[in-house]
């Protein structure tokens, strides 16, 4: 047969666009609302900012509730919360197995990486907005209380928001792509945020120059000064961010991408 | 249309796929017949990007997949029906592959209907669905972008009778219109049927490729055939210098039915039933794969042995 058969008829692709940029990421957000889970995580992420925004604004005693007192506390809470949004938008491809479409579709996979990157991204910068809205909220309840509530808001404060949820999203990101699972990626991100931070902590507690060096290697760690003081890092401190970014988020992201982008769909 | 060209995938030293090279000609239905982990899924997979090959390679049309614009328009794929996020409802699965696609809504109505989805069971999440259900949904996004390659792994696996008479009908019309079909199966009698053209592999090998007639061509002929008077009739073959053998109530002729036929027109015996009684396309694939079982074939059982 192959020694005989004619020559193969060739496919003309010429006519066919390849498929925007744009189309994969609007799919991809439609894919992150379209199951009761997805819808359900989003929501409930919203609606403890909104718990918490309650309990800050009604049960606390008067003195911490300035807009930026909110925004700090949306930002605590969304800064454990968040991360899994892109989590789930990456590791359902292959916990649902819908990778084997999602990829034969659009085989040029750097091109669905980056379309779930940006899907990420919108949620998250939509979730923080509503997060800032909800600390509005708050402090007008507050003020309604009879609190004295300043509105004041620094430049550096809305900018550190922003960055330190954007780590934590990015983080989240990296982590689905290298482990390919939900619950080890969430499981990863907590040991990263949580008992990470403790250890080292411990650690710097007996051993002085490891806690010279923390700020350096530890990017929740490194990520403080952008809640505490005047909000304003100092170059050196800016320094740390970078160096703590480059271990926790710019290797773990470049081995992630080159793990999808390499993997076979099972 | 279709040209796997030398593909070898290893993993490890296990391999799965070795040296396999076989063309899907359009205008044709290919089947793709092996027995359970021959290595079907994977050359399938290594032809839609989704597994890397580790030797060799396969076109499309004279592309490699992953450089064909938009694939879904060209290529159609069904790998694993079930492969789709269970909270989804039939329609939006449908709905994502559409818009990816970027076909207008209405196109997913239209292959509803075609694999007869109702609207209610179009509203149903998947985990809800019947494998059989799965099947017809994955058929529809196969054929979402109207390609003219179809690229089926196992796509009756869970069909009921009407259901599998139903896809035969929708393939053979698709490679009427000239469409290139492959499709693969562990079932013989379900490809037997549908396929001008089919590829055995075992063990990851090509065990023999072609159409029906080329594959039993070298099978001697042998003939069932059963009269009023078997003894008239042996006698008549056996003047003709055919090989008799008593079989059950009737003979068994190592000759073709029409030489059977002329016998018993000479010898003026009425023939009751006239069959061939060639090994057919299943003992030869039991044959060639009979390396390649998980199953030892097992020999017609032995009338004489006593079981102690």
């Amino acid at each position: 047969m192959s020694a005989t058969s004619a020559p193969l008829p060739t496919l003309d692709v010429s006519q066919t666009p390849a498929v925007p940029f744009g189309r994969l990421v609007s799919v991809e957000l439609r894919k992150s609302f379209d199951t009761r889970a997805g819808r359900a995580y989003s929501l409930s992420v919203v609606g403890l900012c909104v718990v918490v925004m309650l309990v800050i604004a009604l049960l606390f005693d008067e003195g911490f509730q300035d807009f930026s007192d909110f925004l700090l506390a949306m930002g605590g809470t969304l800064g454990f919360f968040l991360p899994i949004i892109p989590i789930l938008l990456v590791t359902g491809e292959f916990g649902q197995r819908t990778g084997l479409v999602t990829f034969t579709l659009e085989p040029r996979r750097p091109r669905i990486v980056a379309a779930k990157l940006s899907a990420g991204l919108i949620i998250s910068l939509g979730v923080l907005v509503l997060a800032a809205v909800i600390a509005a909220v708050g402090a007008v309840l507050a003020s309604l209380r009879g609190f004295e509530v300043s509105w004041s808001l620094e430049y550096s404060q809305v900018q550190n928001f922003v960055l330190a949820n954007l780590i934590g999203v990015l983080i989240g990101f990296a982590l689905a792509m290298l482990l390919m699972n939900t619950p080890a990626a969430i499981v990863g991100y907590f040991v990263y945020s949580l008992i990470i931070p403790t250890v080292v902590g411990i650690i710097g507690a007996f051993v002085g120059w490891f806690q010279d060096l923390t700020p350096w290697i530890e990017l929740n760690t490194a990520q403080t000064p952008l809640f505490t003081g005047d909000f304003r890092p100092s170059g050196e401190e800016w320094a740390q961010l970078a160096t703590a970014s480059i271990i926790w988020l710019v290797v773990p992201l470049t081995f992630g991408i080159l793990r999808l982008l390499r993997a076979e769909m099972k | 249309m279709i040209s796997v060209e030398g593909l070898t995938r290893t993993y490890g030293a296990f391999t799965a796929v070795d040296d396999v090279s076989f063309t899907c000609q359009p205008g044709r239905v290919t089947g793709f017949l092996g027995p359970n982990g021959a290595g079907k899924t994977t050359t399938m997979r290594v032809m839609v990007g989704l597994t890397p090959p580790t030797h060799g390679r396969v076109t499309i049309g004279g592309h490699l997949y992953r450089d064909i614009p938009n694939p879904g328009r060209h290529v159609g794929v069904l790998l694993d029906a079930s492969a789709q996020h269970a909270g989804r409802t039939g329609r939006e699965i449908l709905t994502i592959g559409a818009r990816t696609m970027g076909l207008p809504a209405s196109r997913v109505d239209e292959m509803l209907a075609l694999v007869s989805l109702d609207d209610k069971e179009a509203g149903r999440r998947l985990r809800n669905y019947s494998l059989g259900m799965k099947q017809r949904l994955g058929i529809a996004h196969a054929l979402l972008g109207d390609p003219s390659v179809l690229i089926l792994d196992e796509p009756a696996n869970g069909l009921d009778p009407a259901g599998i008479r139903w896809m035969r009908g929708l393939l053979k019309g698709y490679a009427e219109r000239g469409g290139t079909v492959l499709l693969s199966s562990h079932l013989l009698h379900e490809v037997e049927i549908i396929a001008d053209e089919m590829i055995l592999i075992g063990r990851g090998r090509i065990v023999a490729q072609g159409d029906k007639k080329t594959l039993l061509a070298g099978e001697h002929a042998s003939t069932l055939v059963t009269s009023l008077d078997n003894r008239a009739l042996a006698d008549a073959l056996v003047a003709r210098r055919v090989e008799v053998t008593p079989a059950g109530d009737g003979l068994r002729a190592e000759c073709e039915a029409v030489e059977v036929g002329r016998a018993a027109l000479e010898a003026g015996v009425v023939l009751t039933d006239l069959r061939t009684g060639s090994a057919g396309l299943e003992d030869l694939f039991l044959q060639l794969t009979s390396d390649t079982q998980r199953d030892a074939v097992a020999p017609a059982p032995a009338t004489e042995g006593h079981l102690a």
